[in-house]
């Protein structure tokens, strides 16, 4: 095996040429990954340290062992392990039997209305309104409504998670606001 | 299934960097991993190279016993 500071020297492309080869080097993109991948769950599970802890082991045991299948196709090795945190943990959520509750900052929500045009202020009974229509949408809508605005993700991030272009990333987030405005304004 | 909620409590949503330390442990994953792939392995006496060549360090094993009791 490489020494450690050869290894740093080579690019992502290289490491991950070699990681395919042997298991061993598959540590220097766990030691890159690890805490972003780890944040993302953590956050989506709502702050669940163990579960985001065992997730994301989940998420990198399944990179190491598909790790042959990944091509470069120029998008960041990222946007990959990204895809397989974002199937793990809609998997956790569907094999719940009860309804399992991620509480989401008022910021964040104060940022979703004011990009559907709901409110510029919104009070906590108009929050907890417009959370009641979030969990109304579809678990696709969601999970995008999700990546947006609770993970702040960029529309290049997200394009990148679903294999899609930037436009169209934004074009899908814009309808999903679009109908949301409309629910919000038949409900009150 | 998933719902959200307002978070009234003000629960901490992002990790400290203690919680990361603590969860990150390549060498569990590396087990994982082996534990996970290495399982549907042919054990060693049914290897029929690796038979043989126990077969053979068995035979000469025999043959010096004999010629050192012979």
């Amino acid at each position: 095996m490489k020494k450690r500071k050869n290894i740093e020297k080579l690019s992502e492309t290289e490491i991950i040429v070699l990681a395919k080869k042997d298991g061993k080097y598959f540590g220097v993109l766990y030691d890159h990954y690890f805490e972003q991948i780890f944040r993302f769950c953590f956050k989506r599970l709502g702050g669940m340290e163990d579960t985001a802890g065992d997730i994301t082991q989940q998420v990198f045991i399944k990179a190491m062992a598909n790790l042959n299948k990944y091509e470069d196709r120029g998008l960041p090795f990222s946007s990959w392990l990204y895809r397989i945190a974002q199937n793990e943990v809609s998997m956790f959520f569907r094999k719940q039997k009860k309804n399992y509750t991620v509480p989401v900052d008022e910021n964040r929500i104060q940022d979703l209305a004011s990009e559907a045009n709901l409110s510029s202020y919104m009070s906590m009974d108009d929050q907890q309104q417009l959370v009641e229509l979030l969990n109304g949408l579809e678990d696709d809508h969601m999970d995008l409504i999700e990546l947006r605005f609770f993970q702040e993700m960029s529309f290049k991030e997200i394009a990148a998670i679903y294999g899609i272009t930037e436009a169209n990333a934004k074009m899908r987030t814009y309808r999903i606001l679009e109908r949301l405005g409309k629910k919000w304004k038949d409900s009150k | 299934m998933r719902k959200f909620s307002v978070n009234t409590d003000n629960k901490k949503t992002t990790p400290t960097d203690e919680q990361v330390k603590r969860q990150k442990d390549f060498a569990r994953l590396h087990h994982e991993y082996e534990l996970l792939t290495k399982r549907g392995k042919k054990p060693l006496y049914k290897d029929p190279k690796l038979f043989m060549l126990l077969f053979i360090i068995g035979l000469v094993l025999f043959l010096l016993f004999m010629e050192s009791e012979g």
